[in-house]
């Protein structure tokens, strides 16, 4: 395997290393490299959150993973709205707008792409809510409050206020509980007594080209493994200065006969602030490189998909590209 | 669903004799931009038999992808068609170990709490 | 002297009869003063109009003059003092030029305020008003009538009513008296954003020609410190003549004087009339002036001064009252006229402010406002002369033994426009300028009631941000309740080569969640009259198609009454209010039952649609009804689109691109908005560095910074909690290419700045033609974009045509594309012909048929109406 090739992080510049042996970013790739290059491994993993490493590929599929994951992979967000009464402060458009934003449970797998920006709605492709919220005065309520939460009724429109509509045999498919917004508490707008809203609201298939809300992720993004080396021995009030410079964790201080000297714990987590060069001193005892073919991957989701099957999604997705465009040139 | 299909290319070379010349192309992929382009140039490029490969969205506003080959030996299309195989078999492989290291991670962490 | 003796003057009464004889005869000879002599009519104006500042006109009254040195029974003495003071001074500013006022001085300026202009306007009114009462009544009363001569009647009862309404609707102020013609006095108040409103009520309009060449009343005066703001002034022709008030500033109004006059005497003033001419100019005796009257002389004139500032200390005369000596001119002025700018400072007694921790205790509580400060005689008001006499110290430390005022802040030497920004005094001053003229422009809130307001324009953002990097100026404003702008993370980097010349590159997944939306409200309006004839205009509900049984579709937004219905959308074309007007509405008192209808509907004329938000029915001054439509459109930012951070960087969108092609950092960010580091080189704008340092610094610590002007967050304190939140510490990450994937080599400077949606959007302003309409008389496509016209090919574009030689193209251009006419000539007499017919030579013998400009085939034409004839030669084209 040898050495993984590598990048400096210098005072002013980031400058590559070059390595002495073919790596993942000059060799010829083969199939037989790289499966004994790649290597995955979880990380964390959580209900939104997934830290992975993805080990011994080419940044360009790295990062061709990365984009898909943003922009291809659909998921289902709100896309029409039917204004049926309004009478809040908020304008129809900005208020179809915010509902569009609000991520949906519902299972992209499980519906089609419209096939048509003004087709009819089908039971295949489309998800109906209904979104009929009131604002009241509340009776019952503390006549000595003059807190809005008390006095009124649904002055405040959640997401919660959504209430899904089945068409057709859905009904049977679904159940109320996987779909609708992911969380209950996002605010919607604000209402006075008086005030109404009475909304359809029509969910389509998409993905994060078309608008942002069908992305499937907050965020998915990858870092390339940090790699920090002390070339000098550095102790005393130094090496606590030097602990400072790097993000918690990463460089420990150890007793040995009574002096301090700075060890290097974990260099994962370093999110290259590069602050030791702020120091004169300590600027030639550290190198910090970065492992060009190591990426840790973070997909943040949103909550519509589950982070890992947003990664194995966007895997397909690349795949079933290829397979189509292969079809397309062998029928050629 | 991408529409796909290829423009005839003139050689620019010297040495690519006259005619259509089969070993240098360029290819014009609709609705791509960078994603597949990227990807695809990397794994055409470790062709041996590929002199050059190398893509460009002309208009970012315009989404199109112009992929161009020229090889040593042997037609472009093949190079193409290699290429989209070696990228799926990537990503079977990636799903594989993908697969294999959750439910390992899964196992472990189930077995903790 | 020697005029004198060469017009044989020797007596105060051959004065006079001189100076009556050199008297213009009254125009117009009334009763009362008919049986003057050239003598009285003299004295009347030496009375009246010499040191008078007001001149004399048919309207007035030698008694009721206002002169501004007051003559009591044609007592002269007063007159003569000050008279000779003048000589004395003009003496000696020819003998040393330090006694020469500067015109451009502040202390010498006095503004006008809306009540000063208008009582000017009503005593003009009122004077006419009067004068013509009274020559009606001297014409009318000496004839014999049977009724009795009754003065009401002849009373018009709106002449004054009218003429300010004129004045203030229009903004012409003409006051007859002063001879005096202004344009623009009145403005209508700018509610394009909350800042314009306030930078509009700051103005300061300058009376100078803007035409002029001069640089004085343009530059930067000194003694404007703290007063005017340095910043705020619009480029162009208004450079330097247009100004804004400071943060603290206030402008005078006039005070009784007498109080003064009184206190003046009893410190030690003794009455000019009682002083001989010799103490006048006696050693260590001052003359004291009260708002350019001379009162009398002092000797003691410290004491008087600090007797007038310990009384309005303690506020037993007007805060606004100043004094201060002139050591040049040996003269105390006490002013107490309106139109003074002044501002408050700290009093500073025995080398301590009087304003203290404790104070500033209280007044966090509330239990002290500002008023009280004023009251307790811990602040005072000081105006430009006075403010020169005093020692101020800028900050606590500064203050010594000689120091007699402090600065409250010295932030408030901006005004409300240049407080907005952040760090100004770290930009190149010309860099604020700008973004004072461009505060104005972006787009925001307007107010609290701006949901209930029908403006002609209205622009709002839909999703407002307060600054991460606020000032004490925005605060005290309101500013970050009413904000106009949102915080984009910008990544200073080159990406494209969409970013040239300073156009952003915008991230469209921001665009997407509301970046830059923004909603323009436009007004539309109608006016349902009534006629003579008793007719009047009506609306009427949608036309029903007969087949379809729908509205047709131009009426479908129209409810039942004919008025478009909230919540519709209008499209292109479609109508608003379907309004017929009567055709025959002239003749009055013609009460036919079949009145005939021409439709006049209200339409809807914009390529983009837009929703009809409210409509309002209402009536107008003449109760005639009036309907407002309120129609809105939401806007997503676009190519194009202009945009603006807080430090005059004015650029465009170039290039709006796909979140994932974005560069990202270690912490998965990627920019809203990639901005050129060109920009920054030959601007010099650091503060918007520091900026991005404080903004970003905020958001690890989770707080606002400040930016306030000459204080505000040290760049060094930044630097260490971007650290201790394991930043780098001067704000530059590691960045991610989102094409390739691979690292940046460069370390990319990013966080948050302030970005300012600017009024301009390329959907008001794109244009294109390739056929359309022509005006009528020339046939040359029509000007304009509202009218779909052709760009025109101008004066310098053809010379390049020329220059080049592309003949062929100037005709294309010219001719074939604008308003090419086949047009017949007669051979034989040169003169048009017409369908192949000269009617001259009646024949169509030699008519040929020719191509050129329509414009010439007029002028032609129109030559010949004139009866002058234009005759042709026609050669051959190949010749």
């Amino acid at each position: 395997m040898g050495v993984p090739p590598t990048v400096t992080l210098e005072e002013h510049k980031i400058s590559k290393n070059v390595s002495r042996c073919p790596t993942v970013l000059d060799e010829h790739w083969t199939f037989k490299t790289f499966k004994k290059r790649c290597r995955i491994a979880i990380v964390r993993y959580e209900d939104y959150e997934i830290e992975f490493d993805f080990i011994g590929i080419h940044p360009a599929v790295a990062n061709t993973f990365r984009r898909i994951m943003i922009s291809e992979v659909p998921t289902v967000a709100i896309e029409k709205v039917h204004v049926l009464n309004n009478t809040s402060i908020m304008q129809d458009e900005v208020l179809t707008h915010r509902l569009g934003l609000i991520p949906l449970k519902a299972d992209p797998k499980l519906f089609e792409f419209k096939a048509e920006v003004d087709a009819e709605p089908r039971e295949q492709d489309t998800l109906e809510f209904e979104l009929k919220v009131k604002c009241m005065y509340n009776k019952d309520s503390n006549k000595n409050s003059s807190l809005a939460e008390d006095m009124y009724i649904n002055n405040y429109v959640y997401s919660k206020h959504i209430k899904w509509k089945p068409i057709g045999s859905q009904k049977d498919k679904f159940s109320e509980e996987n779909l609708g917004p992911v969380h209950d508490d996002i605010l919607i707008t604000k209402m006075i007594p008086g005030q109404e809203l009475d909304l359809k609201l029509f969910a389509i298939k998409s993905n994060g080209k078309d608008h942002a809300k069908f992305s499937p992720v907050a965020t998915a993004f990858y870092r390339m493994l940090p790699e920090i080396s002390l070339v000098k021995e550095v102790e005393g009030e130094a090496a606590e200065r030097l602990q400072k410079c790097f993000s918690p964790g990463v460089i420990g201080l150890k007793k040995d006969n009574g002096r301090v000297i700075a060890v290097v714990n974990d260099a994962r987590y370093d999110f290259s602030s590069r602050n030791v060069y702020r120091y004169d001193d300590l600027k030639d005892a550290v190198v910090m490189r970065k492992v060009q073919d190591h990426f840790i991957f973070t997909i943040e989701s949103v909550g519509a998909i589950k982070p890992d099957d947003i990664f194995r999604e966007a895997i397909n997705i690349l795949k079933d590209k290829c397979t189509s465009l292969l079809q397309e040139l062998n029928s050629l | 669903m991408s529409f796909f299909h290829t423009k005839q290319v003139i050689s620019q070379l010297a040495d690519a004799g006259t005619g259509i010349d089969e070993s240098s192309k360029t290819f014009v992929f609709e609705d791509e931009g960078h994603t597949l382009g990227n990807a695809l140039r990397y794994m055409i490029v470790n062709n041996p038999n590929v002199q050059f490969c190398g893509y460009t969205v002309p208009h970012p506003s315009e989404s199109k992808m112009h992929l161009r080959i020229q090889m040593f030996k042997g037609r472009a299309v093949d190079a193409l068609k290699k290429g989209l195989e070696d990228l799926v078999k990537m990503c079977d492989h990636s799903l594989l170990v993908f697969n294999e290291e959750m439910s390992i991670y899964k196992s472990e962490h189930d077995s903790k709490t | 002297m020697e005029d004198c003796k060469n017009l044989n003057i020797f007596t105060q009464e051959s004065a006079l009869r001189h100076l009556g004889s050199k008297l213009v005869a009254k125009r117009y000879v009334t009763q009362a003063n008919k049986v003057k002599t050239p003598e009285d009519e003299a004295i009347d104006l030496l009375a009246t109009t010499i040191l008078a500042h007001v001149p004399v006109d048919e309207y007035n009254f030698p008694t009721t003059i206002l002169a501004h040195v007051p003559v009591d029974e044609y007592n002269f003495r007063m007159k003569s003092i000050y008279l000779g003071v003048m000589v004395k001074r003009v003496i000696d500013a020819e003998t040393d030029k330090k006694f020469l006022d500067d015109r451009d001085y502040y202390g010498n300026k006095r503004l006008e305020l809306a009540g000063s202009l208008l009582s000017l306007m009503f005593e003009d009114v009122f004077k006419r008003f009067n004068w013509e009462l009274k020559s009606i009544a001297e014409k009318t009363i000496p004839k014999i009538r049977a009724t009795q001569f009754d003065v009401v009647k002849y009373m018009k009862s709106d002449l004054i009513t009218k003429c300010l309404v004129f004045a203030i609707s229009t903004g012409n102020w003409t006051i007859k008296r002063f001879r005096m013609e202004r344009l623009g006095v009145t403005q209508v108040l700018s509610r394009l954003s909350y800042i314009s409103a306030l930078g509009m009520m700051t103005r300061v309009n300058s009376q100078f020609e803007k035409t002029r060449k001069v640089s004085g009343p343009r530059s930067l005066q000194p003694s404007q410190w703290g007063m005017l703001c340095p910043c705020d002034t619009p480029e162009g022709e208004a450079c330097g003549l247009v100004k804004n008030l400071a943060l603290t500033t206030h402008i005078t109004t006039e005070i009784n004087d007498y109080p003064l006059i009184r206190l003046a005497n009893n410190s030690g003033v003794q009455d000019i009339n009682m002083v001989s001419a010799d103490k006048l100019h006696a050693q260590g005796t001052f003359m004291v002036f009260l708002n350019g009257n001379i009162i009398g002389v002092v000797e003691n004139y410290k004491r008087l001064i600090n007797i007038f500032r310990t009384m309005r200390r303690k506020g037993y005369i007007s805060g606004y009252v100043s004094i201060y000596p002139s050591f040049l001119h040996k003269c105390i002025y006490i002013c107490s006229d309106g139109g003074r700018l002044c501002r408050p400072y700290i009093i500073v007694q025995n080398s301590l402010p009087l304003v203290t921790d404790n104070h500033m205790v209280e007044l966090e509580k509330g239990i002290r406002t500002f008023d009280d400060f004023l009251h307790d005689g811990l602040i005072e008001y000081l105006d430009v002369n006075e403010e020169n006499d005093s020692f101020i110290a800028c900050y606590e430390r500064d203050v010594t033994e000689q120091t007699t005022h402090l600065e409250i802040a010295p932030f408030t030497l901006l005004g409300v426009c240049a407080g907005l920004i952040p760090y100004p005094h770290h930009n190149q001053s010309p860099r604020n300028t700008y973004q004072c003229a461009m505060g104005k422009q972006a787009m925001g809130t307007i107010g609290y009631n701006q949901k209930n307001r029908m403006d002609t324009l209205l622009y709002n953002l839909v999703y407002p941000q307060c600054p991460m990097v606020k000032t004490k100026t925005i605060e005290l404003t309101n500013f970050d309740k009413l904000p106009a702008g949102q915080n984009a993370t910008v990544a200073v980097m080159s990406y494209s080569g969409y970013d040239i010349e300073d156009a952003l590159i915008i991230n469209k997944a921001s665009i997407d969640r509301g970046f830059g939306r923004c909603l323009v409200y436009k007004t539309s309006k109608c006016i349902m009259k009534r006629y003579a004839n008793q007719t009047f205009d009506r609306i009427q509900g949608p036309v029903i198609d007969t087949v379809t049984n729908q509205p047709t579709w131009r009426h479908t937004v129209l409810d039942a009454d004919g008025i478009g219905a909230p919540g519709e959308l209008v499209q292109n074309k479609q109508v608003l209010v379907n309004k017929s007007v009567p055709t025959v509405s002239a003749i009055p008192g013609s009460t036919n039952t079949t009145v005939e209808y021409k439709d006049v509907p209200v339409g809807y004329k914009n390529t983009e649609p837009s929703y009809i938000e409210k409509v309002l029915i209402s009536t107008n001054e003449e109760d005639s009804t009036l309907i407002k439509l309120l129609l809105r459109q939401t806007r997503r930012p676009e190519i194009g689109d202009k945009f603006s951070s807080r430090h005059g960087q004015k650029g465009v969108i170039g290039l709006v691109v796909e979140q994932e092609d974005m560069p990202f950092n270690e912490h998965g960010i990627c920019p809203d908005i990639i901005m050129n580091p060109h920009g920054f080189p030959s601007r010099m704008t650091v503060g918007k560095l520091i900026e991005l340092l404080a903004g970003k610094a905020g958001l690890v610590e989770g707080k606002f910074h400040y930016g306030t002007a000459f204080e505000g967050s040290k760049v060094h304190d930044l630097n260490e909690e971007l650290t201790r939140n394991g930043f780098h510490y001067e704000g530059k990450d590691v960045f991610y290419s989102g094409i390739t994937g691979e690292i940046l080599e460069a370390y990319i400077f990013s966080g948050p700045v302030y970005y300012q949606k600017l009024k301009h959007m390329v959907q008001d302003k794109i244009h294109a033609r390739a056929r359309g309409p022509r005006a009528v008389l020339t046939r040359q496509p029509t000007e304009g974009r509202s009218r779909d016209g052709g760009l025109r090919l101008g004066e310098m574009e053809r010379d390049c045509l020329i220059g080049y030689g592309a003949s062929m193209m100037l005709v294309e251009r010219l001719m074939v594309s604008s308003d090419q006419c086949d047009v017949d000539v007669c051979n034989k007499c040169g003169r048009l012909a017409y369908c192949g017919w000269c009617n001259s030579c009646k024949s169509s013998g030699q008519v040929s048929s020719i191509t050129m400009p329509y414009a010439s085939k007029l002028l032609l034409t129109e030559l010949e109406a004139m009866n002058i004839t234009a005759r042709l030669t026609l050669t051959d084209y190949c010749q």
